[in-house]
């Protein structure tokens, strides 16, 4: 019996044949949230992975190839994979991140924890 | 007495390294500023950073078949209703403006790197084609306009006269 088995070499090899980009961002920080606009064009929506692991938001993002037929003329952007990550730090809420894909912009929203927000303690009169 | 190599075998073994580095780095130096000069209708190239205040000029690619020139264009976060593009016979128009989507903030705290504002670009077409046979559609954040090329440009015979 044999089994044909893809060697660990060549896949990763053919991974690395394809070009990663790093996208371009916007982050804004709004104090009870931290926005993030990531430019993604090409992407398609079911291949974006945003993960959120130990204070780092990860994003990654699959680019189908580009299917040009006939001949090229010019090209002045590469067509691959997106990849970045962020060092966020503690005091967010992983499991309130919102992540919205639009026109080729993929907007992350990251909220802090309600715990290290700074809290206005009302003063009575005693 | 001996006489004593005035380089190492260590330094004379990086030597070679070292030197391809260099010109490696002075072609790529080169490669720059000939890309940066011969290109006068494009004050900057397209990859200068918003923060060198380049104006924008989004990234095109183009191809042709037999019988149509396919022009995209990176435009993301763009409206589609703000792009126009318009065909002349030998050239192709793209403007528009992106609207920033970022919201502002009052202390500050935003670090940038997308392009916003208007944009525009003129992109020479390989040949000919029918302006009235354009498609323009936008996907993702990239415009793609497929132009038919217009079958008396395809083949046409100047003739050359003699003085």
């Amino acid at each position: 019996m044999t089994t044909e088995t893809v060697s660990p070499e060549t896949a990763p090899a053919e991974k690395a044949a394809r070009a990663t980009f790093r996208p371009n961002v916007d982050i804004t920080d709004f104090g009870t949230e931290v926005v993030i606009h990531a430019d993604l064009p090409g992407a398609r929506r079911d291949g974006i992975d945003v993960t959120f692991e130990d204070g780092v938001l990860s994003l990654a993002a699959d680019v189908p190839p580009r299917d040009v037929p006939g001949t090229a003329i010019r090209r002045e952007y590469g067509v691959g994979d997106y990849r970045r990550s962020f060092r966020l730090g503690e005091g967010f809420d992983a499991s309130r991140i919102t992540a919205d894909y639009r026109d080729g912009v993929l907007t992350m929203k990251v909220p802090r924890l309600a715990a290290v927000l700074p809290r206005k303690i009302s003063v009575t009169a005693g | 007495m001996s006489l004593i190599p005035f380089r190492t075998k260590r330094a004379s073994g990086m030597e070679p390294g070292s030197l391809a580095t260099l010109t490696d780095f002075r072609n790529e130096m080169n490669r720059l500023f000939e890309g940066f000069f011969s290109r006068p209708l494009e004050p900057m190239p397209a990859w200068f950073p918003p923060a060198f205040g380049g104006p924008w000029l989004p990234a095109i690619d183009v191809s042709e078949t037999d019988t149509l020139v396919r022009v995209r264009c990176e435009l993301p976060g763009v409206d589609p209703k703000d792009v126009d593009v318009s065909v002349s016979e030998d050239r192709l128009v793209i403007a528009g403006e992106k609207k920033s989507a970022a919201e502002t903030t009052t202390d500050g705290m935003t670090h940038r790197e997308a392009h916003y504002g208007s944009f525009s670009r003129a992109i020479p077409l390989p040949e000919a084609v029918d302006p009235a046979k354009v498609s323009a559609k936008y996907d993702k954040g990239v415009l793609i306009v497929e132009m038919t090329k217009s079958p008396s440009g395809t083949s046409r015979k100047i003739p050359v006269q003699a003085a």
